[in-house]
């Protein structure tokens, strides 16, 4: 519902559709509930009728016992009841049509939205890497949660503009045929509220924006010092602390108390506008009645008037920003509809099996124009064969394991597996023969076992067990409070980073695929639990493809061939023995990331300096 | 402000009295008379902007009564007389209400403030066992949203509230002054209002409840595809994703549609609407019978017209109500944990040598199971000691018995043999230093972060300690040296410079025990050579409990505890235990294997046959 007060913390949009070609979309969007629309229209339309005819039949309930009393014909009971009757029915009628309004509407809405949602979620998992790198998870889930739902307010706010305008426009026509010259002065009213209205919501806005960045600040300090709290008490600096906080906490009051002074201020500003029009009409009326025939009644229906044009108005006032704000959002919606797939495939051929040869022929690859990461890159990689990535950051390592996993498309050269071009292949039926592992592992909410049963859902508790168990004979699994049956929530946050490695692992083992494309995590875990990871990593490359992006040195030493790149390209090849002999790229590399890791760091005293 | 700020303050500290904090409900009243002058002031002028308001139909009358029959003679000077009495009262009216507003205003931002205050004194009064329990996020939602709603619960929630029973109150007794019988259709109304209100708000809150929920669910489903989306597609589980999203949004549009259901059906308001048409049909058969003339109906019909206004506001405003008492309770559920410190200052108070003993000792937070069942163990002064165990082993929590974090649940934990509950905790925890693994800097100058304990310390002081932690060439290498201000959280720096300037804070401490709660990941070798030169140096000459990922720092310490689901199963030197512990021994069997062959994977030496040492 558009309100006085709606949209004025909005923050600055830009768009990039035109509002014609917005307009079409949305209403697209809604063309599946169209009969419950129309219907909810009517029911708008009818309960601005209704909502005319009330103050109208008032008034000419009082103008019958008006006339009785100046010495007319008296009014039949019947006629009494007859006008009791049809306001009750008025406001009754006025209240179904209410209440069908909101009940359709909100169905109908509630549809939309929901239709919205799901083909906004297809389209997410249907994208390719390159859009999630484009967009951040949080703006993503802002689309489809809040923007999906703000869109349809620009449906639901232009149906009560219209309800809100029909009903000015009926009730001023009415007027209008009374008496012209009463109605042309209420109408001095609509420039008058309107443009406080605007004014108002000009100083809010910047009222707001004080106050919430006051509020910003606020929630800094508390989060920095209940934080930090530990130093502060083992340091006794409380007071310190304290006196900052005053200072905070009382610049806090008195923005937000300036700004709650401009809001509580307005409607009494608009009452009294109100009072002082209604003072002038009853004068000027009760000068028409006297003057040229205008009934008592009737001139107690403009004094109504003034009461009925007040809310319309104010919402009026606040409706293009709100308007203007549901498109926006509209738009964000469609843009993330409309993202077109990079990943572009030309066939589908099935996957029945894989043996696993992996050949780079010749790939351009950038992740953006114009910073080429691979030119005329060649790797070829055979079945069974396990090797290990090596390079400093932005060489090129993760990048090959995202072409092989075809998260990202390349610009030229062909990239085959098991011969045959991976364009040509279907992606599900290939992936399902692949086995990726992300660098910081994922965990769903769900159990341990609902973790490692994810690659392949319908394993049965014995698989499960049996995978878990293949990982440091699956004594990581007797340190999980319930075992298998443990809860991950917060995406994992209950387990400790080594668990959640462990847990991965397992998972992998389970899909038992025939590539495995892994990326070495690099965070630091306990060394119990770090022994037991690479006994696991042991099991997971044994027999398969692997392509690893070591930064283990264990991994390492146990690859059978170590490909050495430099900024997209391979510089030297071969395995630790005779990369570490020949001196080059490969013993700079050593010694920067892996020598801490070797057994003769680890055997030498640390000495103070 | 230049209150002060007082450690022993588990209660609040008001400026006249102490708030009560025996319920929600108290707690508001005391904050409340605080200030009695604006909560009179907004009382007085929100009912009399209330009587003002019923007024208004009253003038409408007198007006109407002028244009029937206006008075002989001047006849518009009569008409003009009583509208002007109209925008008097109508103008009166929005006077009265501005000034109302601004005073329960400042009444509800000032008590915001208040109590935000108060909270945050008991919060930095409470001890680091209670910090170390909370979650960060709740305690800033409790200084920030709670004591929010607690002001908007005061404005405008009482503010609304006093809006409905003014509503009812007003009209009414006007009308009664009208004529007693016109009362009969009105105070009908409130009875029914009362009555079917109380029943749309028990339909209404739990859909709201479960619309909330739903909302949250979807979220969520929706923000663990998108963060997992490498898996989702390379496990080929789209459509499942797509299911279980699908679901959470059904549930939610079900929920959206019923809540908008029960809203749209608004009994109140249709009880209205049928009562309007039969107080018009009993004010003209009053009138007929010539109980009041027709100014009075028509002030009649205005008066039932007013009732509208709190028929429309009752809808939302008990929600702010309970939303303010809720934030309410969730403040006074922090301020009324007493705070479990024990500062014991008639205590022990000496200069400790650093021998640490375990004797017996069981522990388990609270409500959760036992972390360490049965420990005994004798550290002597100046040793490192270093401790390994897998995640939830209880490592982390038998470093906090020693700075008495915790007290164990049964047994004792000595320094030079006096039992730490006897040890004047300011002397102890003064003499033992902590550095942990979530290194926490202020946003301020890294020589302030270096030099937090001590204000006074030089310039040459600071530098020293950087040195000694290898932090020194670092912070050099910034434009501001050691004047660089740190963003929130240390973020500006990588994990491995926070840890060398926590590190410098303990050498300028120069504590007598040292506890190292040490990992760091993803660092170069150069970086972990300083770090390890820099850890060999603060241990030198103190007492080192480490719990390390670096093994060369577990290798070479004096002694090596082992941990198991919190007991103590090896306890050696490192030759000793890979000699005798097999969880040891894994995490070196591998390295071993490693010399010189390789390449073959032989079969790794069972290690279940050798026996645990104690």
């Amino acid at each position: 519902m558009g309100f006085l007060m709606d949209g004025i913390g909005a923050e600055p949009y830009d768009r990039s559709y035109s509002d014609r070609e917005l307009v079409r979309r949305i209403l697209a969007r809604f063309r599946p509930e169209r009969r419950r629309i129309l219907l909810v229209c009517g029911s708008i339309l009818a309960g601005a009728v209704a909502g005319t005819l009330l103050p109208i039949m008032v008034s000419r309930a009082i103008d019958g016992v008006g006339v009785e009393l100046a010495g007319g014909t008296p009014v039949a009971v019947r006629w009494v009841l007859g006008t009791a009757a049809a306001i009750i029915g008025l406001n009754t009628l006025s209240w179904l049509f209410n209440a069908h309004r909101r009940a359709s509407g909100s169905r109908a809405i509630g549809g939309v939205v929901e239709r919205l949602r799901n083909d906004a979620f297809a389209a997410l998992m249907g994208h390719d890497l390159s859009f999630y790198d484009a967009n951040p998870t949080g703006k993503v889930v802002s689309r489809v949660a809040s923007d999906s739902q703000a869109f349809s307010e620009v449906v639901s706010l232009t149906m009560e503009l219209v309800s809100q305008a029909v009903l000015v426009v009926l009730v001023f026509t009415y007027l209008f045929t009374v008496d012209a010259l009463l109605t042309g002065v209420t109408l001095l009213l609509v420039p008058l509220i309107v443009g406080v209205a605007l004014g108002f919501r000009h100083v809010a806005r910047r009222t707001v924006t004080q106050s919430r960045r006051a509020l910003g600040d606020l929630t800094a300090h508390v989060h920095e010092t209940m934080s930090g709290i530990a130093v502060a008490k083992s340091f006794r600096k409380e007071q310190l602390i304290y006196d900052r906080f005053t200072g905070v906490n009382a610049a806090t009051y008195r923005l937000n108390w300036r700004a709650g002074l401009v809001f509580s201020g307005i409607f009494p500003l608009l009452f009294a506008i109100a009072g002082v029009a209604s003072s002038v009409l009853a004068y000027l009326g009760g000068v028409r009645v006297a003057e040229s025939g205008l009934s008592i009644g009737e001139w107690y229906l403009f004094l109504q008037g003034v009461g009925l044009l007040w809310f319309p108005l104010t919402s009026i006032a606040s409706f293009w920003s709100q308007f203007q704000l549901g498109l926006a959002a509209g738009e964000r919606v469609f843009a993330l509809l409309d993202a077109d797939p990079t990943v572009r495939q030309t066939g589908s051929e099935p996957v029945a099996s894989l043996s696993g040869r992996i050949e780079l022929c010749d790939v351009d690859f950038a992740y953006q124009e114009g910073e080429p990461v691979f030119e005329r890159f060649s790797l070829a990689i055979a079945a069974g064969e396990t090797v290990a990535l090596v390079g400093h950051t932005g060489s090129g390592k993760s990048s090959i394991t995202r072409l092989i996993a075809r998260f990202y498309e390349f610009q030229a050269g062909s990239i085959l597996v098991d011969g045959r071009d991976i364009r040509g292949l279907d992606l599900a039926s290939l992936r399902s023969h692949l086995g990726f592992v992300t660098q910081v592992p994922f965990l769903f909410n769900g159990t341990v076992a609902d973790n490692i049963r994810y690659g392949r859902p319908d394993a049965g508790e014995d698989e499960v067990e049996r995978a878990a168990g293949r990982i440091g004979g699956g004594d990581w699994v007797n340190a999980l409070h319930d075992g298998l049956a443990t809860a991950v929530s917060e995406r994992g946050r209950s387990l400790s980073m080594g668990q959640r490695q462990l847990v991965v692992l397992a998972r992998v083992l389970l899909k038992d695929p025939s590539v495995i494309i892994l990326d070495e995590a690099t965070a630091s875990v306990d060394p119990l639990t770090e022994a037991l990871i690479q006994e696991g990593l042991d099991e997971v490359l044994r027999d398969r493809t692997a392509v690893v992006v070591a930064h283990r040195l264990s991994t390492v030493r146990h690859a059978d061939r170590i490909v050495v790149l430099r900024a997209g390209r391979i510089i030297e090849e071969g395995d630790h023995e005779s990369l570490s002999a020949a001196g080059g790229h490969y013993a700079e590399l050593y010694d920067t990331y892996f020598r801490h890791q070797s057994l003769d760091y680890i055997e030498r005293r640390p000495v103070p300096a | 402000m230049a209150s002060e700020w007082r450690p022993d303050g588990t209660e609040g500290q008001g400026p006249s009295r102490p708030y009560d904090t025996r319920s929600a409900a108290r707690w508001i009243v005391s904050h409340l008379r605080r200030y009695p002058l604006l909560t009179t002031g907004a009382a007085v002028l929100h009912s009399s902007a209330w009587w003002a308001y019923g007024l208004a139909p009253i003038m409408v009358g007198r007006v109407a009564a002028q244009v029937i029959e206006p008075a002989a003679g001047a006849p518009w000077a009569g008409l003009l007389a009583a509208c002007l009495w109209l925008l008097v009262v109508l103008a009166g009216d929005a006077c009265l209400s501005m000034a109302a507003n601004a005073c329960t205003l400042t009444l509800a931002h000032r008590i915001e403030r208040d109590a935000r205050d108060e909270l945050y004194r008991n919060l930095l009064g409470k001890s680091q066992t209670y910090h170390d329990r909370q979650r960060i996020g709740d305690l800033v939602a409790r200084a920030t949203d709670d004591s929010r709603m607690l002001s908007m619960m005061i404005h405008p929630g009482i503010l609304f509230i006093s809006d409905m029973v003014m509503g009812f109150i007003t009209p009414i007794v006007y009308i009664l002054l009208l004529d007693a019988e016109l009362m009969l259709v009105p105070v009908l109304y409130a009875v029914s209002f009362a009555i079917t209100l109380r029943a749309f708000v028990r339909r209404l809150g739990p859909v709201l409840f479960e619309q909330r929920r739903a909302q949250g669910e979807m979220t969520a489903a929706l923000e663990e595809a998108i963060s997992g989306i490498e898996v989702v597609k390379v496990s080929v589980r789209e459509a499942f994703e797509r299911g279980r999203f699908g679901r959470t949004v059904g549930a939610f549009k079900e929920l959206f549609v019923r809540s908008n259901r029960i809203e749209g059906f608004y009994v109140p308001m249709l009880i209205y609407g049928a009562l309007a048409g039969a107080a018009l049909l009993h004010g003209v058969l009053a009138l007929q019978r010539g109980v009041i003339g027709l100014a009075g109906l028509i002030a009649f019909v205005g008066l039932m017209h007013a009732l509208r206004i709190p028929t429309f506001i009752s809808a939302f405003s008990f929600s702010m109500l309970q939303g303010g008492i809720a934030g309410a309770k969730r403040i006074l559920g922090v301020l009324r944990q007493t705070s479990d410190i024990d500062w014991n200052a008639g205590g022990v108070s000496a200069p400790i040598a650093g021998g640490i003993s375990f004797h017996g000792v069981d522990f388990g937070y609270e409500g959760a199971g036992a972390v360490l069942a049965g420990v005994d163990l004798d550290i002597a002064a100046g040793e490192t000691v270093a401790v390994v165990g897998q995640t939830g082993s209880g490592k982390s929590s038998l470093t906090r018995l020693v700075n008495r974090t915790y007290d164990p649940t049964h047994g004792s934990v000595r320094v030079d043999g006096v039992d730490l509950r006897a040890w004047n905790l300011e002397s102890l925890r003064s003499q033992i230093a902590s550095v942990e693994q979530d290194v926490f800097l202020f946003s301020r100058s890294i020589a302030d972060n270096i030099a937090f304990a001590h204000p006074g310390a030089s310039r040459a002081d600071i530098e020293a300690a950087a040195q000694a932690a290898a932090a020194d060439e670092f912070i050099t290498s910034f434009v501001d040296g050691y004047d660089t201000v740190i963003g929130e959280r240390g973020v500006t720096l990588s994990g491995g410079q926070r840890q060398r300037l926590a590190l410098a804070r303990a050498f300028l401490k120069d504590p007598r025990i040292l506890i190292l709660d040490d990992s760091t990941s993803a660092i170069d070798s150069a970086t972990e050579d300083e770090i390890q030169r820099a850890l060999t140096r603060i241990q030198r000459g103190r007492t080192t409990l480490i719990v390390t990922h670096r093994l060369s720092q577990i290798r070479w310490a004096d002694r090596i505890l082992v941990l198991d689901g919190g007991r103590l199963v090896a306890n050696g030197t490192h030759g000793e235990l890979l000699a005798g512990s097999p969880h040891y021994r894994r995490i070196f069997s591998r390295y071993d294997l490693d010399l010189p062959p390789l390449v073959e994977r032989a079969a790794p030496a069972s290690p279940n046959g050798i026996p645990e040492s104690r």
